[in-house]
């Protein structure tokens, strides 16, 4: 159980780094940290205490982890590298076009 | 994008060949352990990724690696498709294991499994080039060019 209430305020770490901070590349870095929190909550879920690696020989009786969950989180790694690869770039177009980071001294419209 | 000092570039040159080795193992041994194409091409993208921030690059230079890294890219997915069309080409479904009647699965065993090791070496090619092109496009940003 203790594993999850990791897991939970890993997640709430980000959340706090999305709604407080004011600098762009800090609010991307709790979005990542909100992300990695999903993964490893779906990782914990399919943990078997004492398991071994999921690559099992037909016949053996053994216990393994359940690899559904690792395939997903596999899948979500990946999803989430393109998002923060978009959002990174976004970021630099802002500066490109701000000169800051700042959300504050975002919101004036300049062009 | 200038390079960084003597004692990086000397360990980045130590350490590239092994990263480089290490991520062709697990691409290779993705039908075995732990791994596979994904994690495999990230080695491999990294150790170019470390080899680009140690020594720098020139903007000219950067051009070209990304031109060449979407080339890469490209003739990744390419042969994906081409090893999932060859069920297809055979007369049965798409993405068949077309090899798995004369190369069965045997557990531990690296030339086994049919295609699977295949599409594990396409995807790993596929990328390790996208994420340098990532990279590299980041990379040009700097230089304040347009894309």
């Amino acid at each position: 159980m203790i594993e999850y209430i990791l897991a939970v305020v890993l997640f709430a770490i980000g959340l706090y780094g999305v709604i407080v901070k004011r600098n762009l590349i800090k609010i991307i870095i709790g979005l990542m940290i909100m992300e990695y929190a999903v993964n490893l909550f779906l990782a914990l879920i399919g943990y078997r205490s004492g398991g071994a690696p999921p690559i099992v020989e037909v016949g053996k009786n053994q216990i393994f982890v359940d690899p559904l969950p690792q395939a997903l989180v596999l899948t979500a790694i990946v999803i989430g590298l393109g998002t923060t690869a978009l959002l990174v770039s976004f970021a630099v177009r802002i500066f490109e076009k701000y000169d800051t980071f700042d959300v504050r001294k975002i919101r004036k419209l300049r062009g | 994008m200038q390079g960084m000092s003597l004692i990086v570039k000397k360990i980045s040159q130590i350490m590239a060949p092994s990263i480089f080795i290490l991520g062709m193992y697990v691409v290779a041994h993705g039908h075995l352990t732990p791994g596979g194409g994904f994690a495999g091409g990230v080695l491999i993208a990294g150790c170019f990724t470390l080899l680009i921030l140690a020594y720098g690059s020139s903007k000219e230079r950067s051009l070209v690696f990304k031109e060449k890294a979407s080339l890469i890219e490209s003739g990744g997915i390419f042969l994906f498709l081409f090893i999932a069309l060859l069920g297809l080409i055979q007369g049965t479904l798409f993405f068949v294991n077309i090899f798995s009647r004369s190369n069965p699965g045997v557990p531990g065993a690296l030339f086994s499994s049919g295609i699977i090791p295949l599409c594990n070496i396409a995807i790993g090619v596929e990328v390790a080039a996208a994420l340098f092109a990532i990279f590299i496009t980041f990379a040009i940003m700097r230089f304040g060019e347009k894309l």
